[in-house]
Formats: structure tokens, C-alpha cells, sequence
């Protein structure tokens, strides 16, 4: 809420300086957002007397004047002179007092003003509209001050708007802060400081009751608990008086009419939000009398807001009816607490007006508000709670204003509809439990004194002198349980006087759980190998899946936003490579050309008929260009699927996954991946994830490069195949004896059979078998066979192997690397 | 005959051909020349048998000294000629040490994990474990079990993310759902309260969603750490000394720490507390707008009304609940222009760390 520092200080008595009370506002709960100078923005401009003024020689609609600015103009003797300004106005003459921006000052509209020649004349400055100081509308003409305005004063000081204007951040639980009595009340209790309302406002009431022109009957009192309405006649339309545009522009908007400035004045002012409809829109019945009605909207019916905006209501909104019209069948005029109707406004040529003082039910103003999407000042406050005892009082100063501004009456006396009074709870205050509960020996007197300064009535319940009965005023609806009661006294008190402790309570340990460490050990491995970890949005585009061409796993759909903020970002991501492939296209596009990524985040997915999505962790990691640039003492090779294979490996052997497959994936089982280079990884029959190469046409749909290595893998399957146990097993004290072998088999046969084959053949001495070099050539070897050579370790725990015990295993694996696989060695 | 002079001048002349070999290869060469099978020292004792009895003891005396003699300069020779070698060669081994060592790849971690882990650290120090939940979560656990229920006014000041409700449930506000992106980790809280008894010491780290437009001070996404504290006896003073050495802890032990007090449906009374900024130490700046301190997280005295949706005895228990964005404080501590350049996996940044 803007606060208006100098409208502040005719209400609350001697105030500190803006900087000191926005720190004490800070402290105390209400946070001061941003501290601005109105007159900062007139800077520059100062007050000019019009010495002459002569037609342009150039252009006929030109004037050239010479403006007395006093001092502002000296020339080397320090003599002042007078400026030349070309002026494109007609409404002045010599003689005039008018503003002038001085060269080099910005005029609120944001225009620097610089000396310039306009057809050929030279301009020394700007005489200003009021439109060009943001003060109005008018730009036909510049301003005219009055003839006694002192030459050279800033305008500013002339126009005294040198304000300060707090800008406050009223949190939800203060409705009462809505408003500058509300600020003052705060300001006066923190401060412990008088405060009371701006001038007394009286307007003689007419003999004429105002229960000759409305009856009201709320239908339903849960949704209004109180509807006051007042009539003023002979009201004339026209501009507020400059003080009440001046608050009104203060607090945060536009001057429209005396009438509807009115409204938001006392809005402002008390924080009673205010409607005046034009009496005469509404149908009256035999006796002269309009019906208001405050009733539930029907389910879609039809509005239009004064914003000229056709809205289809729900029954949970509220409407104001013209209960006469339509036959009686009434007509909706207003939307209650949010906005008043575009065909009952007050326009130029309203006479009587009625006054609409009510208090509306804050859900019901909250959900039809963020419903339409259609906020106001007024559900802002009905929203927090509006106070229903003063309904009446504040509707009383409403009327008596406008009748003033407006030369109309107030017809005597209101219609009061008061169906349901808010209950105000008697709280009971217990000293001492506060004291337990702050960790502080706040003194019962204290507590006592600052919950009185904040209007509440303080009485003692019984006999000891720690216990007490509180009841909040109206206008503290917040205030509803003790604990309320202890943080007013906490933040008046003051937080930055409780000393600081710790929690005592024991036998707490703070550790890592087997998972956490699990996915530590996770990141610090990947980070080991080469990878860096990132971050990518967790929204994607509707067809990210489709552009990288990964179908949806069975049963599940796309988890829609209902309200993204952008179409590229309007479902949830059901894979995270997409967003690491727009990284890699993102460094590619910089240049860098070695991308390493890892990502261990949520996908999800949508499942029917289930409220909330399936979400899993998913650890994902894209490979691009090399590991390293080539350096001066090594070369870089382009990284490919045995590289992103080695870090599922590792990462395995890291995590003691044990029986850790990879399997090919064709083509239709993997289709963003490049057939050939695809697999998925099993720890036994335990389903982990896939890697390979993704398909060009997918690195190309999200604007990367190929090739793109990759892997996605189940968090929650790693976790449940990674082993924290390591079985020992002894360090042979014995040689080893290796053999080689090479063998020839065909195309067919992959290196996973070749060597599961040998394992098998080779039995529990054969430790250990080493893939070294897979050779093809078509003259030594032949057509679709290729050549793998094969270093095998044999070692025995308790002897030497004698060369003619291994011969035989050797023998062996030959014969069955035969039987099973066709393979014959290679000479 | 073999006469003492002639072993005396061979012994001269094997030790000169020593001294003067210049090399390992050399001196095996005179090694081979003196005491080989056909070495000159070695024919000398061939013609012992020559030599008559009386003079055998003598010369044989004098050869074997002689060779005693030959031999050990010979060693000394070449372990001084190995060692001369040895520099030799160290010294053709000799690279420029300013080259860059041989790369390895690697990698390093993000930013706003390394900073979550820093400060789950801080908090494992002092008792607290880690919680966890789902980003995806009911109404009831994002806000009505928070102190926010439907109508409540706070439900306006952030900006959630509905989801397509697919169990056929429709929500009472047009555009609005009861399947939500968690706006804050509180949720997390709440199902710890209802599945575990207090002692409750939990830290709820974890990503978080607002409808922000992407900018260099907003992402939609970002994340939040969250701390609650659920226990007997607990008092206002405890959430103070808990953050204040957290502040200290993660900023130094320099920075001060300031309670403003605030309000958050979850937490009665409640507060925000700012830390001493860093770059003017309080005394105002640019970095920190000019008043001194910087804004960091958000904290109050657990609701009663909160205690009772999860059915703990607020007669019994107090407690206190935190939140902090690991944003902001990257920022502050690294000073990141531009957040979304945590979410754009540019190497470049990314190494930085």
C-alpha cells in the first residue's frame, strides 16, 4: 500500500522523518518495500513569467517567448537573464505564469529536454502542459499558475507535492493496514504516539429520508454480513478539488470525478471500500423506491463489469441486483466486493447518487476474484476483511464529503441491513506461558501496555497477575487465538531483544540416509569419470517426446500445466534428454564443442484416472565432440558409444552392481536412438536403462549437433541393485599364467558371447579374460567375420600352474569357443 | 719370467687405461683388456708356473694385489662413471615444467547442489536429517494443511502451477486444480509430521515451482531448503540461535543477522531474517540496496492450527520452521548476474565450479 508520508503526518503526532519510521515500520512487521520522493520527479522544472511573446518567423502556429526564470539563468556577471523558448501553445500571454523545464532536467513523461533549434529559432528549455508533469490529463494547453506563484521557485515547492511516499507491504493478516487511519493506529502504537482522523466533515442532512428512495434485502447474510445505503441528490459532476486529486494521485491512482473520488478517498483514507451508483439507472418501484438485493449470481449468468468486460458468473460469486427490474425478476448491477456494473456508473450526467457501504465475505470475494482473474482495491480489502462495525460511521463522512465536493445533500438517516454482526472472540492471556514460549521474561506489564496501545481491551482474570482476558478491537479480525496475542506483543517488544539459543532436546543424530549416500556417491563418480552435473527445466514442450521419438511407456500421458507460462514450456517432462540435448545444442552454438552433462532429476508421467502424477528420479547424461582438446603431448578422439558405455561400467563397478548386461535394442524398440549403437543395461533380470547414440534426427529436432551419446537410467533400480557389502577374496601369492588366442568367428557372434563361452570353458582357474583387438579383413579373414583376440589369466590360489595343466584348460576353451560358437583360431 | 717391475708397470698401465676411459662401454673394454681370459693381468698368472719356486711367493703376492688393487679401481670407475652417466641422462630427461600436465576430464557440480549439500552439512552438524517428497503434491499438502485453506487470503500471493487433476476431480475455482507443482517444500513437512512422533529435527531440500517468468532475478523452478523442528520446550530464542549459526556457518563469523518480523500462514509469530551484507559490512551499498542487510530466508514459531491438522498436542510440543531459496543464496555468495544461467548447462559456467 502507498502511505502518503506527509497525509501520514497530519494523522499520527510528531513523526519521525520518512527513514526513521520505514525502520521502524521494518522491525515492528510491516515491511517498507521501496521509500520515493514525489518531487524528484519535477526536478528542474521551476516557476517562469512570461516576459514576451512573439509569432515564430517560420511556422504560423509557433510561438517565440522569453521566460524570466530568475536565477536560473545567469549570464557571466552573475546577472539573470531571461530564456528564449519556442512554445507550440495557444492558451497563453505575456505576462503568465507558466512552468519551465530548464535544459537538461526530465520531465515526468520521461523527455530530456535539451537546447535545440526548432525552425530555425533556438530553444532554450520547455513550457510544460499539465499533462507533460504527469499532475493530469490536460494537454491542450501548458499550465497557467496563479499570478502570485514566486519566479525561479522549484515547481515542486510552488505546487507543495514534495512528498514522501512509502510504498508498504501489507501482509494478509492485517486488513486493518488497509488504510491511513489503519497506518496511523500501527504507526501510533509502535510508537506510542496519538494519532486521529484528518478534519471533522459535517453536511446538514435534508428533511427528505433516504427510506423514500431504497429498501435492501440481503438473501443470504453468509455471504454480506452487513449492507448500509445512503442517498445524495443535485450532485454536479465535475473535477475533485486539487487536495482531494492530490490524495487520491498519492495513494496510488487517477483522478476521475468528484463523486468517484470521493469513493476512493475514503477507501483510501478508512479502509471502507465504497460504490456509488447513479440512482436514477435504477427501476423504481410504486412508491418511488429502488430494491437492492444482494443474493447469489445464478450459475452463468451474464454481467458486464464497469470495465466493459461481458462476464459469465458462477453461483459462487455475489451479485447486487436492481430488484425492480426486469419486472422484479431483478438485474445483477454490481459484482459484490469486486466491481460495480458498467450500466449503473456515475457519468457526467448523474444527479443522485446511492452509496453503497457493505461488508462482503472475504472467501467469496477471494475465489470470484482469482475466478475472473479480476482484482480490485476493493477485493483486496474484502479479500483481508473488511471491519463491519464502522460500516455506517465511514459510509456517514462518504456521503458528507461528497455532498461537499458536489454541491448536492445528504437525505437523512441510512438503511442498515445488519443481519450478522461479527462475533469478537474474549482471548485469555497467559504472561508466563508467552515468556516459555518467546525464551524471554517479557515483564506482564509489558505485554499488558502494548496489546492496549493496539486497541485491545485488557482486563485481569482472576487473582494472579500473569493471566488476563483480551478482547481485540473490531478492526483486528487476525486476532482470534492467544498465540495472535503473543506475536503482537513479540513484535512490538521487539525480536532483536530474545537471546539467541539452541534446541536442547536429545539424542538426535543428523546423518545421511543409504540412499542419500547412495546418490552422492552417484554424482561423485560421474564427476570422477569426466561429467559435469546440470540443471534443466523440469517443464517441456507438448511434443518433445515426439521430436526426439521416444514413445510414452504404456498407460501413461503427457502431465498437462493448466496455466503455462509459455507453449514451449506446457507439460511436464517425461525424460530428461531433451533438455540436456537443448544444452548441448545451447554450448554448441558458443562454440564449445565437448560437452559432458549429467542430470539426476524427476520425470513425469500422467497415469488416468490417478490425481497426481507417477514421478521417478531419473539420471541422465549426454556425450558430445571429445573428452579433451587435443593437447601437445596427446591426441582427442571423438567420443563414441564405448565411451558413455565405460561410464555405465564404472559406475556399476563404483555402486557394487554385480551381473551388470547390455543388450542390443533394435530399431523399433529404441527409435531415438541410432539402430546399431543402442542398448539397454540390466543388473540381472533388473531392468536399469539404455544408452547409445541418439538418432541424428533427434539431436537435429532440438537444434544439436551429432553425434550425441547417451544414457537415461532408473534411479530407484540403481539404488536397489548398488551393494554397500564387497566380498574378500584372496590375493593369490602364485603366478599367473597368460596365453593369448585369437579366433575367428563370424559377424554374428558378439564379443559378449565370445567371451562368456571362454569363462564357462575355462572354469575357476581361468581368472581373468581380456578382450585386446577385434580384427576384420576380408582377404586374411574372409567376408563377415572378424578376428578377437583374447588374453587369458590363469591362476590357482594354492600353486604354481604347470604349463601343461593350463594347455589343457586352454585346449578346452578352443573346442567349446567351437562347438558353440563356429569359431576356429586364428594361425 | 714375470718379474716384479713388469707387474708394477702393468699395474701402472691397466690403472691409466682405467682413468682414461670415458664411458661404462669403455671401461668393460679395459675390464676385458686387464682381467679377461686373455687380459694381460690374467697372462701374467699363466706364466706363474714359470717362475722359480723362491720368487713364486713374492710375485704371486704382488699379482694378486695387483689385481686386488685393478679391481677396486675398476668398481670405483664405474660406479663413478654410472653416476656421471645417470646425470647425464636425467639431465637429457629434463622437460619444461611449465607445460600443461596431462588432461584429465573432470567434472564438477552444479552450483546450487554443492551449495544444498554445504548447508545439509551445516545442518547434519546439528542433528537434523534429510526428508524428502514429491514435486507434484494435493492442495491439502501445498496449503490447506499449511494454515492456508482455500479462502485464505495468502492463497493469492503465490503464483502455483496447476496440473491437469486426471482422476476426474474438479476444483472450485475456474483455472484452478488440487493437483499442484509444490510452490514450497512445507508438504514435506507435513507428511513428516503426520508419519513420525517428535522429536521431529528434518531439513526438506528440494525443487520448487512458481509461475514466474524466466528473468535474471526469477526462474519458475528454483530451490528450496527447509528446516523444522518439532520438540519440547522449544522457544522463539531457539529459532533464533539455530539460524544465527546457521548464517554464520554458510556466510562467516563475521555476519550479523537481523529478525524482521513478517507473516506466513505456516508459522506464528513469523519472521524474515536478513544477514549482514558482506560487500559494505552494514553499512549500505549498491549490492544490498542500500539499507545494510540482505534478505535470506523466511521462519516463525510452528501454527497451533498446524499441529492440529497432523495431530500433535500443541500443549506438549513447540517447534520452528525455516525456508531459504539455494538461488538466492548463490547469488549472493558467487553474485550470479543472470539466474538462468543455472539452468542452461553452459559449460563454461558450469566448470566455474
Amino acid at each position: 500500500m502507498k502511505v502518503s508520508y506527509n497525509w501520514l503526518s497530519t494523522m499520527v503526532d510528531v513523526l519521525p522523518n520518512a527513514k526513521t519510521l520505514a525502520e521502524r515500520l521494518d522491525m515492528t512487521g510491516t515491511a517498507v518495500d521501496d521509500l520515493s520522493s514525489i518531487g524528484a520527479s519535477l526536478d528542474g522544472i521551476v516557476v517562469g513569467h512570461i516576459l514576451e511573446r512573439r509569432r515564430h518567423p517560420n511556422a504560423d502556429t509557433l510561438w517565440v517567448t522569453t521566460v524570466d526564470v530568475g536565477r536560473h539563468n545567469q549570464d557571466e556577471d552573475g546577472q539573470n537573464q531571461p530564456l528564449q523558448i519556442v512554445c507550440g501553445a495557444q492558451n497563453f500571454k505575456a505576462g503568465d505564469k507558466v512552468p519551465v523545464a530548464l535544459v537538461g532536467s526530465v520531465v515526468p513523461t520521461g523527455q530530456r529536454i535539451k537546447k535545440s533549434k526548432l525552425r530555425g529559432v533556438e530553444s532554450c528549455g520547455m513550457n510544460c502542459s499539465v499533462s507533460e508533469l504527469g499532475l493530469g490529463t490536460d494537454a491542450a494547453g501548458i499550465m497557467i499558475l496563479p499570478d502570485d506563484a514566486e519566479v525561479g521557485m522549484p515547481l515542486a515547492q510552488h505546487l507543495r507535492t514534495s512528498d514522501t511516499i512509502l510504498d508498504l507491504e501489507i501482509t494478509p493478516n492485517r486488513p486493518d493496514c488497509m488504510s491511513m487511519l489503519g497506518i496511523a493506529r500501527e504507526v501510533g502504537a509502535i510508537l506510542e504516539r496519538p494519532y486521529h482522523l484528518g478534519r471533522k466533515i459535517t453536511t446538514p442532512p435534508t428533511a427528505d429520508s433516504v427510506e423514500n428512495y431504497v429498501r435492501v434485502t440481503i438473501a443470504d447474510p453468509g455471504r454480506c454480513r452487513r449492507y448500509t445505503a445512503r442517498v445524495i441528490k443535485g450532485v454536479r459532476i465535475g473535477p475533485s478539488p486539487p487536495w482531494l486529486a492530490e490524495r487520491v494521485t498519492a495513494a496510488g491512482t487517477r483522478s476521475i470525478n468528484n463523486i468517484v473520488d470521493v469513493t476512493n478517498y475514503i477507501m483510501y483514507e478508512l479502509g471502507q471500500p465504497l460504490h456509488a451508483f447513479d440512482l436514477n439507472t435504477l427501476v423504481k418501484d410504486e412508491q418511488g423506491r429502488v430494491h437492492i438485493v444482494v443474493r447469489a449470481a445464478e450459475e452463468g449468468e451474464a454481467f458486464t463489469t464497469l470495465d466493459g468486460v461481458d462476464r459469465a458468473l458462477s453461483s459462487d460469486m455475489t451479485v447486487i441486483v436492481d430488484g425492480n427490474a426486469n419486472n422484479g425478476a431483478g438485474v445483477p448491477i454490481a459484482l459484490a466486493g469486486v466491481m460495480g456494473g458498467l450500466d449503473s456508473e456515475v457519468t457526467d450526467t448523474t444527479v443522485d447518487i446511492l452509496l453503497e457501504s457493505a461488508t462482503f465475505d472475504s472467501g467469496h470475494t477471494s475465489r470470484t476474484s482469482r475466478s475472473l482473474q479480476l482484482f480490485s482495491e476493493a477485493s483486496a480489502r474484502y479479500e483481508r476483511g473488511v471491519d463491519d462495525a464502522t460500516c455506517d460511521e465511514f459510509s456517514a463522512r462518504a456521503a458528507a464529503l461528497m455532498a461537499e465536493v458536489s454541491n448536492g445533500s445528504v437525505c437523512a438517516g441510512v438503511v442498515d441491513t445488519y443481519p450478522a454482526p461479527r462475533v469478537i472472540p474474549r482471548l485469555r492471556l497467559h504472561t508466563e506461558r508467552l515468556q516459555r514460549f518467546v525464551g524471554a521474561d517479557i515483564a506482564p506489564e509489558d505485554s499488558v501496555a502494548i496489546l492496549r496501545r493496539l486497541g485491545c481491551v485488557v482486563t485481569k482474570a482472576g487473582e494472579k497477575d500473569t493471566v488476563f482476558w483480551v478482547v481485540p478491537p473490531s478492526y483486528r479480525p487476525d486476532l482470534e487465538r492467544e498465540i495472535d496475542l503473543y506475536e503482537e506483543v513479540l513484535r512490538v517488544w521487539g525480536m532483536e531483544r530474545v537471546v539467541p539459543t539452541l534446541p536442547g532436546g536429545e539424542g538426535r543424530v543428523g546423518r545421511r540416509s543409504a540412499k542419500q549416500r547412495t546418490l552422492d556417491r552417484i554424482g561423485s563418480t560421474l564427476r570422477a569419470l569426466g561429467l559435469n552435473e546440470t540443471m534443466t527445466y523440469a517443464f517441456a514442450a507438448t511434443d518433445d517426446q515426439e521430436r526426439l521419438g521416444m514413445p510414452w511407456a504404456t498407460g501413461t500421458v503427457p502431465v498437462e500445466l493448466l496455466n503455462p507460462i509459455n507453449s514451449e514450456q506446457a507439460v511436464m517432462r517425461a525424460s530428461i534428454i531433451p533438455g540436456l540435448l537443448r544444452s548441448v545444442a545451447y554450448n554448441q552454438n558458443r562454440g564449445v564443442a565437448n560437452v559432458h552433462l549429467y542430470e539426476l532429476g524427476t520425470v513425469f508421467l500422467g497415469v488416468p484416472t490417478q490425481k497426481l502424477p507417477t514421478e521417478r528420479q531419473v539420471l541422465a547424461t549426454v556425450l558430445a565432440g571429445s573428452w579433451t582438446r587435443p593437447g601437445w603431448n596427446m591426441s582427442a578422439s571423438l567420443l563414441d558409444f564405448f565411451d558413455v558405455k565405460a561410464l555405465i561400467e564404472n559406475l556399476a563397478r563404483e555402486l557394487g552392481i554385480t551381473k551388470l548386461a547390455f543388450e542390443p535394442l533394435d530399431a523399433e524398440a529404441a527409435p531415438w536412438l541410432q539402430a546399431g549403437q543402442a542398448a539397454c543395461v540390466k543388473a540381472g533380470s533388473n531392468m536399469l536403462g539404455w544408452l547409445g547414440q541418439l538418432h541424428p534426427l533427434a539431436v537435429a529436432a532440438f537444434g544439436a549437433e551429432p553425434a550425441v551419446l547417451a544414457f537415461e537410467l532408473e534411479v530407484e533400480a540403481l539404488l536397489s541393485a548398488a551393494c554397500d557389502r564387497r566380498a574378500y577374496q584372496d590375493v593369490s601369492a602364485f603366478p599367473a599364467v597368460e596365453l593369448d588366442l585369437a579366433i575367428v568367428v563370424d559377424e554374428s557372434v558378439s564379443a559378449e558371447e565370445a567371451l562368456s563361452v571362454t569363462k564357462a570353458a575355462g572354469g575357476a582357474l581361468l581368472q581373468e579374460v581380456h578382450l585386446f583387438d577385434v580384427f576384420r579383413d576380408i582377404e586374411k579373414i574372409g567376408p563377415d567375420k572378424k578376428s578377437l583376440a583374447l588374453s587369458l589369466s590363469y591362476r590357482a590360489q594354492d600353486r604354481t600352474l604347470t604349463l601343461s595343466e593350463v594347455e589343457k584348460l586352454q585346449a578346452r576353451v578352443v573346442r567349446k569357443l567351437s562347438g558353440s560358437l563356429g569359431a576356429t583360431l586364428r594361425s | 719370467m714375470v718379474s716384479i717391475e713388469d707387474i708394477a708397470s702393468e699395474k701402472d698401465a691397466a690403472l691409466q687405461r682405467i682413468a682414461a676411459a670415458s664411458s661404462s662401454t669403455e671401461l668393460d673394454s679395459v675390464r676385458v683388456a686387464v682381467l679377461g681370459k686373455k687380459g694381460t693381468l690374467t697372462q701374467l698368472l699363466r706364466n706363474m708356473a714359470a717362475i722359480p719356486a723362491s720368487e713364486k711367493a713374492s710375485v704371486g703376492r704382488a699379482i694378486n694385489a695387483t689385481k686386488a688393487a685393478v679391481e677396486q679401481t675398476l668398481e670405483d670407475k664405474a660406479q663413478a662413471l654410472k653416476a656421471a652417466e645417470l646425470i647425464e641422462r636425467t639431465q637429457a630427461q629434463a622437460v619444461d615444467v611449465s607445460l600443461p600436465g596431462r588432461t584429465l576430464p573432470l567434472g564438477s557440480q552444479h552450483l546450487i547442489s554443492r551449495i544444498t549439500a554445504e548447508i545439509i552439512e551445516v545442518f547434519h552438524g546439528i542433528g537434523y536429517r534429510v526428508a524428502e517428497g514429491s514435486e507434484a503434491d494435493t492442495d491439502y499438502y501445498n496449503f490447506t494443511a499449511l494454515n492456508t485453506p482455500a479462502d485464505h487470503p495468502a492463497r493469492g500471493l503465490q503464483d502455483t502451477f496447476y496440473l491437469r487433476d486426471l482422476s476426474g476431480d474438479t476444483a472450485s475455482i475456474a483455472g484452478e486444480s488440487d493437483a499442484q507443482l509444490r510452490p514450497q517444500t512445507s508438504g514435506v513437512q507435513v507428511h513428516t509430521m503426520e508419519n513420525e512422533k517428535p522429536p521431529i529435527y528434518i531439513l526438506a531440500p528440494g525443487r520448487v515451482y512458481r509461475r514466474d517468468v524466466a528473468d535474471p532475478s526469477h526462474l519458475p523452478q528454483f530451490t528450496q531448503i527447509e528446516g523444522l523442528v518439532v520438540d519440547s520446550g522449544i522457544t522463539f530464542g531457539d529459532l533464533k540461535g539455530t539460524l544465527e549459526y546457521f548464517c554464520r556457518e554458510v556466510f562467516g563469523p563475521d555476519r550479523r543477522t537481523r529478525f524482521r518480523p513478517h507473516f506466513f500462514p505456516f508459522t506464528e509469530p513469523s519472521a524474515e531474517v536478513d544477514v549482514s551484507c558482506g560487500i559494505c559490512n552494514g553499512a549500505g551499498c549498491r549490492f544490498c540496496g542500500g539499507t545494510g542487510w540482505l534478505e535470506i530466508l523466511g521462519c516463525g514459531m510452528v501454527d497451533p492450527n498446524v499441529f492440529a491438522y497432523v495431530d500433535i498436542d500443541p500443549e506438549v510440543y513447540s517447534g520452528f520452521a525455516f525456508g531459504l531459496g539455494v538461488e538466492r543464496i548463490a547469488c549472493l555468495k558467487y553474485d550470479i548476474p543472470d539466474l538462468r544461467m543455472l539452468l542452461a548447462g553452459d559449460m563454461r559456467f558450469l566448470r566455474q565450479f
